[in-house]
């Protein structure tokens, strides 16, 4: 992203009353392919649940999307960047005072590098177990322990199955 | 700046002193709960035909179904009362009683390995008092062995 | 002059939540203050993950027990949108009205615990038994007193009828008289006029500078009021925004006051519009799995409230966020006590109306 631009158009904003509403990060991950096994379970009388389990189209991986999201009455505007891993994002507290705690989120939560943020906290706002819980690394980790843990699920209700038979 | 012998809650104050407590003496005195208030799952088995419908709707994974050993299985504790099973069932063997349950005050195991909060319930003629009793003799001269 | 930090909470007897300040004293001045949260964040947003949407619902509502009704509904309506689901009109005005009555709810609750903290444990207990009429509507018409699950994409699951809706309007409204009694203590009382006059003033260039929203913002004077855009049958209803200009604790417990009168009129006029009759569709059932994305904006009893819904077409969505009215009014709060006195710190939390368990999902 280029911060001089991105920064004057921020800067437009604060000029012209409108207030900031958010700042909010998507960790871009490409859907894993679905286990085996997992997405087979019989189907059920009287259900309208959709079984479309199209996995999207996979996207570019450990990218960020950054959404600045502003607000003046009822109009609602955002700024979109896609940033990848390791980039840094400039700070907006010169025109928002409220943006510091946003921006000490986002660098909490996604290990996003912001870059002078007006009080900086020294990443002592959360308590999380996990460090950086929204990390490309730290979902997937997440996302193949859930995939697992439903493939030995199925498995093991085939085996019942099999056994019963 | 407002006048300092002017003590709006006063009057107020020595109206409670000789007025009814608008609290009730609880342990000896409930409140009946209000028709349609959500408090237990209640389950009739005799009509249920293990879909498993609300198995996979339950939003806190409460209900356990087993379709081949006609089991089902709900924790009390675990259920969050969303009333989401009782509006798929498509047998209406769900219904949502309006007393809640009381707290268990024991966390322990039973003899038979009952949890507080776990109830489960299997198909048969004669409901068996044992779990571990009905699985074998149920099926009979069936079994092929 | 010798510096001194005083850790503020996490356990506090004001605070109904754990969140920590670290004040720098300079003898009893606040010089700085330090926000730090997290005790109670649970990871809701990461739920996302492993529920799927249809269930997801459940899961924001018990974000916080207090905005529980809008937390759902503000779900629902992100969904709906992303979905392109058109909500039977009854559903819609039953959605206005509890929501409304959880304003009032809120407000009360709110108004007891401000009382608590300046000493008056009596006005505490008449705001709560106030309250308890509303959490017994709450329990009749919904099934639940404070998750009231009521809520599901596509529209409510429970009606009210019409005879139903017209005892709550004349509960409501006996409410309000008795209320009035109540404002009138808060409104007169010089001790409370003491404790709450003149502390914590936030002007309106700083109010708009630390972008604060909700009765926060109204009581400095700032016409905003996330309602006032017309969403979700707002549009059909008249509605001017309550505001005050002192900017002190004074004028924001007196625009939750106001706000009561305000909501309870509110119900009156969505009960007067509403489509009459039993038996009327209340729900549209989505088909299929969301694709796109959507920012919902809500007012919340404690102000705007802003979710973002990424669906990717999948069962399950692929990012989550609530932007809480507490986590927009923390900087305002950190303004205010910075400069104030140490025994005025307490009440400045308390009149922003901080939710922590909103604040960190």
């Amino acid at each position: 992203m280029d911060s001089a631009s991105f920064l004057a158009r921020v800067g437009d904003y604060h000029k012209a009353g409108w207030r900031l509403a958010l700042i909010n990060v998507t960790t871009v991950i490409a859907a894993p392919a679905p286990p085996h096994g997992a997405a087979a379970e019989p189907a059920a009388p009287a259900t309208d649940a959709p079984t479309a389990d199209a996995a999207p189209a996979s996207q570019a991986a450990s990218v960020f999307e950054i959404a600045w999201a502003f607000a003046k009455d009822r109009e609602f505007e955002t700024i979109r960047e896609q940033i990848t891993v390791g980039d840094a994002v400039p700070s907006i507290s010169e025109f928002f005072g409220a943006a510091f705690l946003y921006e000490n989120e986002i660098r909490e939560l996604f290990g996003i590098n912001v870059t002078g943020i007006g009080l900086d906290l020294q990443g002592q706002l959360y308590k999380t177990v996990t460090k950086v819980p929204f990390s490309h690394q730290a979902i997937k980790a997440r996302l193949a322990a859930t995939a697992a843990a439903a493939a030995a699920a199925s498995a093991a209700s085939a085996a019942a199955a099999e056994k019963k038979a | 700046m407002a006048n300092p012998l002017r003590l709006p809650m006063v009057p107020r104050a020595l109206r409670n002193l000789v007025s009814k407590p608008a609290t009730r003496r609880y342990p000896y005195e409930i409140r009946p709960r209000f028709e349609g208030a959500r408090g237990t799952i209640e389950f009739d088995v005799d009509t249920c035909n293990y879909c498993m419908l609300c198995m996979r709707r339950c939003p806190a994974a409460a209900i356990t179904v087993s379709r081949e050993d006609r089991i089902w299985a709900i924790e009390h504790l675990t259920c969050i009362g969303c009333n989401v099973c009782v509006e798929v069932c498509a047998k209406k063997s769900l219904t949502m009683s309006k007393e809640s349950k009381p707290v268990h005050t024991h966390a322990e195991v039973g003899p038979h390995g009952e949890r507080p909060g776990h109830e489960e319930w299997h198909k048969e003629e004669t409901q068996a008092a044992e779990p571990a009793v009905q699985a074998a003799p149920a099926v009979g001269g069936a079994s092929p062995v | 002059m010798k510096r001194t930090v005083v850790p503020f909470g996490p356990q506090h007897p004001v605070l109904p939540e754990p969140l920590v300040l670290d004040l720098i004293l300079e003898d009893e001045k606040v010089l700085d203050a330090i926000p730090t949260i997290g005790y109670i964040h649970r990871g809701l947003e990461m739920m996302v993950e492993r529920v799927e949407y249809t269930e997801m619902g459940f899961v924001v509502e018990r974000i916080c027990g207090i905005c529980s009704f809008m937390h759902g509904m503000g779900y629902c309506v992100s969904l709906e949108t992303i979905m392109n689901i058109e909500i039977p009109e009854r559903a819609a005005w039953l959605r206005l009205i509890w929501a409304e009555i959880s304003r009032i709810q809120s407000h009360l609750l709110w108004l007891g615990l401000g009382a608590d903290a300046f000493g008056f444990e009596n006005l505490f207990m008449h705001c709560w038994r106030m309250r308890e009429q509303i959490l017994d509507i709450f329990e009749k018409t919904t099934g639940g007193r404070i998750i009231h699950s009521v809520n599901r994409i596509g529209g409510v699951k429970r009606d009210m009828s019409d005879t139903e809706l017209a005892a709550i309007l004349v509960q409501l409204q006996d409410l309000g008289k008795q209320f009035k009694k109540t404002a009138n203590v808060f409104g007169t009382d010089p001790s409370i006029a003491h404790r709450l006059g003149g502390v914590g003033v936030l002007s309106m260039e700083d109010a708009r500078a630390v972008d604060c929203v909700g009765p926060m913002a109204r009581a400095s004077g700032i016409a905003t009021d996330t309602r006032l855009i017309g969403a979700n049958y707002y549009d059909r209803i008249e509605l001017e925004p309550v505001v005050e200009t002192a900017g002190d604790c004074l004028a924001r417990v007196v625009v939750r006051m106001r706000e009561i009168d305000q909501s309870i009129d509110i119900i009156r006029q969505a009960i007067d519009k509403m489509p009459k009759g039993e038996g009327m569709p209340l729900e549209t059932k989505p088909r299929g799995n969301p694709m796109g994305e959507v920012f919902t904006r809500l007012e919340q009893p404690r102000g705007e409230v802003l979710y973002y819904v990424k669906a990717n077409g999948t069962k399950n969505l692929e990012r989550f966020r609530a932007r809480t009215p507490t986590f927009a009014n923390i900087p305002a709060m950190i303004k205010l006590v910075k400069g104030c006195e140490l025994a005025d710190v307490p009440n400045i939390i308390l009149t922003i109306d901080p939710c922590i368990s909103c604040t960190e999902r």
